[in-house]
């Protein structure tokens, strides 16, 4: 299962690499793309907070949705400065529906299945937006604001990746 | 300047002269004194917090020195020694923190929220 998971994001990244192959998104995309995303790890943790009863998982989730809940107000606060509305497209479509299933997913365990499944798929998200930043979205934006904004943002998403992987190992 | 007036000067300046002299000789004693024995002015250092990191990672301050922990990143983040000589509450993107650094010695420490940010705080 949580080799579908992985399988799910790394093909759902290719995707958009290879959707923007040509062009790559716009701004206003990219804004998106990063609202989705902060929000799909947001509504993960918000579950975990809820249903783990592990402490140290617990924990994780509680600052994944303070900090992304932080990122995505410094978003949309950047976004309404420059006058851009996020939009759509196929990237930040993909990211709510892997989202949505692994929510799905997650809903049906328990326990240290739970525990197990949750912090596995952070490692996952974490590290498939990483590669998001560096092969599409950095490259891609224009506005020298959310360009920065965006470089400023990715060591937050590398410590959460350490952080996940500690307490993956620490449960194996 | 009038003959009597310069007269008037000369006297005045004559009984001045006895207690700025001592006064004088007392701002020299005591800034002898303040520069043998009290402790240099205490000065306040700036760690920045930004892309979760501690910057600059190890600062190096004297006793009675002031830090102030600058958190720019958009969420929250603690300031934790780990043998807990100092401990931060959490604090918000844009906030900062501030700490009299009194106790001598080297201070590891860490955001207890990341625990990979790292960072070294010696009070000489």
């Amino acid at each position: 299962m949580n080799k579908f998971i992985v399988t799910a994001f790394s093909a759902l990244f290719a995707f958009a690499g290879a959707a923007f192959a040509q062009g790559g998104p716009n701004d206003a995309q990219i804004a998106g793309i990063v609202v989705t995303a902060n929000t799909v790890d947001i509504d993960a943790g918000k579950l975990a907070e809820k249903k783990s009863n592990n402490k140290e998982v617990k924990a994780f989730a509680k600052q994944m949705v303070t900090d992304h809940t932080g990122v995505n107000k410094q978003a949309t606060a950047l976004v309404k400065k420059l006058k851009v509305k996020p939009e759509d497209s196929d990237t930040a479509k993909s990211l709510k529906k892997g989202g949505d299933e692994n929510l799905k997913k997650l809903k049906g365990l328990k326990g240290k299945d739970f525990d197990k499944a949750y912090i596995d798929n952070e490692v996952t998200y974490h590290q498939a937006v990483i590669d998001a930043l560096d092969k599409t979205l950095i490259p891609s934006a224009q506005n020298a604001e959310l360009k920065e904004t965006l470089v400023k943002v990715r060591p937050a998403f590398v410590a959460h990746l350490e952080h996940a992987k500690q307490i993956q190992q620490s449960m194996k | 300047m009038s003959w009597a007036t310069h007269i008037q000067a000369r006297r005045c300046a004559r009984a001045l002269r006895r207690p700025a002299a001592v006064l004088l000789a007392g701002a020299l004693v005591f800034g002898w004194g303040t520069g043998l024995f009290a402790a240099p002015a205490a000065k306040s250092h700036t760690v920045t917090i930004e892309g979760v990191q501690f910057s600059p990672a190890t600062l190096e301050v004297n006793a009675g020195d002031t830090v102030v922990w600058n958190n720019k990143d958009p969420f929250p983040h603690n300031v934790t020694a780990e043998n807990k000589a100092f401990h931060s509450p959490d604090f918000a993107g844009g906030r900062s923190w501030t700490y009299k650094a009194k106790t001598k010695g080297v201070f590891p420490y860490v955001c207890t929220l990341h625990p990979n940010m790292k960072g070294t705080l010696t009070v000489k």
